[in-house]
């Protein structure tokens, strides 16, 4: 099954972001899936007035604070746009009707999640790597669409390495 | 003081929120979901250039700099007391919010209405008065400010916001409950966000 295809097929409404615009801040507890129709998001916590980049969205992308989904509780994470953004958006509750509508639908769900599971993973050991080099180039390999759609000082802080240390190398 | 021209609001956005015996939790997330509205809206502003800001209909009314950094001399104060409230208090939280008589009248009084309720303003609390340099950095304080005010109510989900007290601006005799100031510094917010909105509707015109 195609993301984009189940996500048309859900009861949804639409919201547009401009540039900068936040879709969730810290402490607020928020259960909706996001479809993102098109532009970008970054979703960051802040630790100690210093932003630290989590994740990035971009066009057909699904974006969730999943913690809050799953516990519905408040999470910390703030979800921003990068770029001027048009969002579907789907409440739990149509979600979780849907996949409890047919049973290809819940492994559809579950591929999505180990996906998602792997994804993590491999940033785990981004994070843990220490060499910067050795970071920008696992990133580089795994995700060359990072680097056409994202503002070079966000790439920089997702990879914990200053903008002048990313475009150094970059240009190696 | 200052008078601003009188203006229909067109959409009434507030609804009033019966928060008496509300819990703390919803509580302090519809704060927060009011701080996120509030930082969206000032991250439109920002993308508005100097001339746009600092449009006023009149000499008596104030921009939309003017605005913001009223709010920001207000947060000059209050953000740091709530601060120093909070980490001083060992109180547990209460699981609902009792406002008192007097913060919630003083929240509710700043709510815009249907037909602008003038106000006055403090001397010390007048952008006209201090004659600050009217720059995009207002600006930036504002968003600074407003994350703090984040940091602050999440901080505040282990406070005990009938407990906590804290010094008004105007006395420090007059002290407000901390549900009841956080509520009306952001509502107090609220009312000058919408003052700005009509400012810009009058841009357009």
């Amino acid at each position: 099954m195609e993301l984009s295809s189940v996500i048309s097929g859900l009861p949804h409404s639409v919201i547009m972001l401009e540039r900068n615009e936040y879709l969730k801040v810290k402490g607020s507890a928020d259960t909706n899936i996001y479809f993102i129709e098109s532009g970008s998001l970054r979703a960051f916590v802040l630790d100690d007035c210093e932003e630290q980049i989590i994740r990035f969205g971009y066009t057909g992308n699904i974006i969730v604070s999943l913690d809050s989904f799953l516990t519905e509780r408040p999470s910390d994470f703030y979800i921003q746009a990068i770029k001027k953004c048009e969002l579907k958006v789907i409440t739990k509750r149509d979600f979780k009707l849907f996949l409890d509508r047919d049973k290809s639908h819940q492994s559809w769900w579950i591929s999505v999640l180990e996906e998602l599971v792997l994804q993590q993973m491999e940033r785990e050991v981004d994070i843990l790597t220490t060499s910067p080099k050795e970071r920008y180039n696992r990133i580089l390999k795994r995700s060359p669409r990072l680097f056409q759609e994202i503002p070079n000082r966000y790439i920089a802080n997702y990879l914990r390495m200053s903008p002048e240390t990313l475009s150094r190398l970059k240009k190696s | 003081m200052i008078s601003i021209k009188v203006f229909k609001v067109h959409k009434p956005e507030l609804c009033p929120v019966k928060i008496n015996g509300m819990l703390t939790e919803q509580f302090i997330q519809g704060l927060i979901e009011e701080t996120r509205k509030v930082l969206n809206q000032s991250e439109k502003l920002n993308a508005k250039d100097l001339n746009y800001l600092t449009w006023k209909s009149n000499t008596e009314s104030w921009s939309i700099l003017e605005c913001l950094e009223h709010l920001n001399l207000y947060g000059d104060y209050y953000l740091p007391e709530i601060r120093k409230a909070i980490r001083r208090s060992t109180a547990a939280p209460d699981t609902n919010v009792k406002p008192g008589w007097l913060g919630n009248y003083f929240a509710k009084s700043m709510l815009p209405k249907e037909k602008l309720n003038k106000m006055k303003t403090f001397k010390d609390k007048d952008p006209m008065n201090l004659h600050a340099p009217l720059t995009k950095e207002i600006i930036a304080v504002f968003i600074g400010q407003q994350h703090e005010l984040l940091e602050l109510l999440n901080e505040a989900k282990g406070a005990n916001l009938n407990r906590i007290r804290i010094k008004t601006s105007i006395s420090p005799l007059l002290r407000l409950k901390l549900g009841d100031t956080f509520h009306f510094v952001i509502n107090h917010i609220i009312r000058h966000m919408a003052q700005i909105e009509r400012v810009e509707r009058e841009i357009q015109y």
